[in-house]
This record gives structure tokens, C-alpha cells and sequence, in this order.
């Protein structure tokens, strides 16, 4: 069997004495009396996959925060993976200047939909929004579904609406996309990742 | 921590793969390591000590540069290891060549007049003991077993070690290693780590090494990773405010551990021992914080260790 894991130590104030610094003869106490005036910063790092295009490069977002206290954590930098091997740590310029769209002011954070005849958005509930969008889809479906061709073979079709799948989406989302679409009649179906 | 933003014509090299096994330099590797003690003595809580290994750093520069030849592992060894996994220097299982003794003789000579008395005192002892006592307190410190050791002895014994080991390393060429099967634990000794290295510039950029408390040697390691139990949830890193913020610890939830990380991009004179030993108030926060040291330095035994 392997020892995978290492001894672990303590290092202390009150153990500094005992510890190899304070026999040698030399004396802790400035460092003591230093550290009491420090204030201890946490931060994480996280891997993420960049929202733009289909080469997918790797990210590591850089927070600050205790989530422990229950604080709200703030993204402070976005910077290249460099354990990825589609980016190595770079990015390109688009890419390089996500943060600014993540803290973006402009930024979209909930549905809103804008009337027809007026002229301004309206901020709407989750709920309201699906609601709304599936109407939508029924009434163009019920009104543009092609049951059969002009030579009366049986299609199915639903040739009015298309749509369009993120690069970021995994295998599994990709499926189910896939399978959800296409037993609506779905025809046209595309993804960013091929671009 | 800036982002690079390749330029034309910079993508070829950067094809290329980082190494995955950096071998300390051994022209510079003590000497740039007294440098620092000394840069950073300046205002340091930590002077006299740090002013004490800045000598201790250039004695074992010189012995390195006079280490005479030594026996190494043979080829039949070094197969058999690569094939296995097994680091060919393995603390554990490697027969250490006398010729160490000369080199901590040599240097305890050499900083026995800058030590503090009671250092001195004990260095004293540990010369009269001889080989038999050298051999012993390496045992023990190289085993993690250093209950009853005279601590204020032992930091000169794992200097001495120290330059033995980066001799027979840098001897043997990075070509003599393979990757080992315990990725937390140095490839060429099996030594725990000292600390995290994220190099900066080059092929290396952004690349994180552990790099080993006894021969230096740095090994390549993702990052956002725990180097103790290899987790990758709840990875985080704790600095202190308002300072340059190269120097972090790296904790981990799942173990309660943490390792040092230190930014070669925000600090490029960084070294490891001795950046270790100046921030010793990190170490002391995150004993508050509730976290357990899982790194080694020669220079710095607690009084107590802790069973992983």
C-alpha cells in the first residue's frame, strides 16, 4: 500500500519555544507581537470554462470572500487555466475581458419583456416568462405544423422555429436538447460549439 | 496574476510541454538562497535567524561546489525504479555514503561562531557524538520521527542532508527519474514537499511545482488541487491583508491542511526555505484558523507533530 498522505504538524505560538527556532536559542516574541496585528484574507480559485465560443478554454475565477460567514463572494480576476490543454493559460482578448462582463451594470440578471406598442422593458417573473414563452411556442407550432409532405408522406415537421445550443454545454445536455427538440418537430437545431 | 494575451510568432513555443521534474541548479542553488535570507533580514522580526541561515546557506554552497564523487544508484537500479515508481533516492530505503559527515563537520565549523550559544552548545554535542549520532538524528529527521531529538541541533543535520542529496540528484540528471506513484511525495527522494512554486514566464507560466523540502527538486502538480489528499472541493487560499500577496496558504476542507503557494510572478526572488521561514505569521494565523501544517522544513521542527 501506498502512503498517500503526509504527517501533518503544528506550528504555534505557544509551541514556538519547543520548536527548533526557539531551542536555537533565538526568540519569538517579535514575530508574536507581529502577527496579532495581521488579519487573516481568503480567497478560492475556480475552474470554469469560458462562455464564448466553441474552443471552450479553460478559466480559473478568482474570488474573495468567507463563505463561511455567510458574506456574499466577489469575483476579483479571471485569468487562463494553465492546466488546461486547449488554452495552456491563455486567452484571447474577448476572453481576457470577462470580468468586465460579468460585473457589467448592463448585465441581463432576470427576464424582462418589452410589449408590443410600448416603448420600454418590463422586468417579469421566471415564472411569467416561461409561461409566456411556451404560449408563444404552441400558438406558432399549432399554427405552422406540417403533418405531411406535398408527395403525402408522413413528416412531422415544425419548420417555424430554431434554436441555437451553447458551446459550454456538456454531452449529457447536448442529448437531452437533442431528444426534447426534436420530438416537437423541431427541425432546425444548431450549436454555438460549431462555429 | 495578469493574463497572457500571446503576440504572433509566441505560439510555437508555448506548444511545447512544461517538464514535469525541475532539478535544483547546482551553481546557484544555496548561494541564491543566502541572498534572500539576506534581502529579506532587513526589518525581519526573524533577522538573527534569517542572518544566521544566510551563512548556513553559503557553507552549504561551498560543500556542494567541493562535494567529491559519491555513490549512486546503477542503471539496474534506476530501471527498476522507473518501472515501479519508486523514487531512486528514496529516503526510506537509500544507504547513505559516510561522505556527509565530512560536509556537516565541515560546515558546523564554519557557523558554529554566528550561532547563538545555546545553538552552539548543542553543536558542540552533536560533534562529539560522531558519525553514530549524525547518522541517528538523519534517521529520525528524515522519518519524520524526531521525538527526544536535540531540535536545536537537527536544522545543521538537514542542511547537511540537504547538500548530499542535491548533489547526488543534480548528478544523476533529470533523465534518471520517472514519475512516481505517490504524486504527493518528491519523485527523487519521497520527501514531503516545502512548499507550492507557481512559476512565472516561459513554458512554465501559471504552472504550479511542489517543491522538496530536502533535495529541492520540483515536481509538477495541477493546481487548485489539495497536495496532501488530492482533493479539488473546497480548495482555498489565505493571505494576509494588505501585503504583496505572493505567499498564501493553500487549505484545503477535506484534510484540514494547508501548503504554502508562493508567486514567482508577484515576487521572482522567492525561495522557497527561506520565504517559508520569514512568513512565519501565516503559519501561526492558520494554526488559529484551525488548519494543520502538511509541509517539512529542516529549519523550522515544531515542537510536537501531528499523526496524519
Amino acid at each position: 500500500m501506498q502512503v498517500t498522505r503526509r504527517q501533518f504538524c503544528k506550528i504555534c505560538a505557544a509551541g514556538l519555544g519547543g520548536s527548533s527556532l526557539g531551542l536555537m536559542g533565538y526568540s519569538p516574541g517579535e514575530v508574536l507581537a507581529q502577527t496579532n496585528s495581521f488579519k487573516l484574507t481568503r480567497a478560492t480559485e475556480t475552474r470554469s470554462t469560458c462562455p464564448y465560443c466553441s474552443v471552450s478554454c479553460g478559466l480559473l475565477i478568482y474570488s474573495m470572500g468567507d463563505r463561511a460567514k455567510n458574506a456574499r463572494s466577489e469575483i476579483i480576476h479571471i485569468e487562463g487555466d494553465p492546466d488546461n490543454p486547449v488554452n495552456r493559460g491563455t486567452l484571447c482578448p474577448k476572453g481576457a475581458g470577462l470580468l468586465d462582463m460579468i460585473q457589467s451594470p448592463n448585465r441581463l440578471n432576470y427576464p424582462e419583456v418589452r410589449e408590443p406598442g410600448s416603448n420600454g422593458w418590463k422586468r417579469i417573473s421566471w415564472d411569467e416568462a416561461f409561461t409566456r414563452i411556451a404560449k408563444h411556442m404552441k400558438a406558432d407550432r399549432d399554427e405552422n405544423f406540417v403533418t405531411e409532405n406535398s408527395a403525402g408522406l408522413k413528416v412531422n415537421r415544425w419548420p417555424t422555429v430554431g434554436v441555437l445550443a451553447s458551446s459550454s454545454s456538456i454531452n449529457e445536455v447536448g442529448y437531452i436538447s437533442h431528444k426534447v427538440l426534436r420530438s416537437l418537430g423541431v427541425v432546425t437545431i444548431d450549436t454555438q460549439a460549431r462555429i | 496574476m495578469a493574463t497572457t494575451i500571446i503576440q504572433p510568432g509566441e505560439i510555437e513555443p508555448l506548444a511545447g510541454k512544461a517538464p514535469w521534474l525541475r532539478l535544483p541548479e547546482r551553481k546557484t542553488i544555496f548561494a541564491r538562497r543566502e541572498k534572500r535570507c539576506q534581502a529579506l533580514a532587513k526589518d525581519h522580526p526573524l533577522k538573527n535567524y534569517l542572518l544566521f541561515m544566510a551563512g548556513v546557506a553559503r557553507a552549504q554552497q561551498e560543500s556542494l561546489n567541493g562535494y567529491d564523487k559519491t555513490a549512486l544508484p546503477d542503471a539496474n537500479r534506476l530501471h527498476i525504479c522507473r518501472q515501479q515508481g519508486i523514487p531512486p533516492l528514496a529516503v526510506q530505503n537509500w544507504r547513505r555514503d559516510p561522505s556527509w559527515h565530512e560536509v556537516l563537520r565541515i560546515m558546523i565549523e564554519k557557523v558554529r561562531d554566528t550561532a547563538e550559544p545555546a545553538t552552539a552548545d548543542s553543536l558542540d554535542r552533536l560533534l562529539a557524538g560522531g558519525g553514530p549520532a549524525f547518522e541517528a538524528m538523519a534517521d529520525g529527521l528524515l522519518t519524520g520521527n524526531y521525538a527526544g531529538m536535540d531540535l536545536a541541533a537537527a536544522p545543521l543535520v538537514g542542511a547537511a542532508l540537504q547538500v548530499y542529496w542535491v548533489h547526488m540528484a543534480t548528478s544523476l540528471g533529470r533523465e534518471s527519474f520517472a514519475g512516481s506513484a505517490a504524486p504527493t511525495f518528491c519523485p527523487v527522494c519521497s520527501s514531503p514537499p516545502l512548499a507550492s512554486i507557481v512559476h512565472s514566464g516561459g513554458i512554465e507560466n501559471g504552472q504550479r511545482y511542489l517543491h522538496c523540502s530536502l533535495c529541492a527538486a520540483e515536481w509538477h502538480m495541477v493546481r487548485v488541487k489539495c497536495s496532501n489528499c488530492q482533493s479539488t472541493k473546497e480548495i482555498a487560499y489565505h493571505g494576509i491583508e494588505g501585503d504583496s500577496g505572493a505567499i498564501k496558504a493553500e487549505t484545503c476542507d477535506e484534510c484540514q491542511t494547508y501548503l504554502k503557494i508562493m508567486s514567482m510572478e508577484r515576487d521572482p526572488d522567492i525561495d522557497p526555505t527561506v520565504d517559508d521561514l520569514a512568513t512565519l505569521p501565516l503559519d501561526l494565523l492558520m494554526d488559529q484558523a484551525g488548519f494543520f501544517r502538511c509541509s517539512f522544513s529542516f529549519f523550522l521542527i515544531p515542537a510536537e507533530e501531528v499523526a496524519a
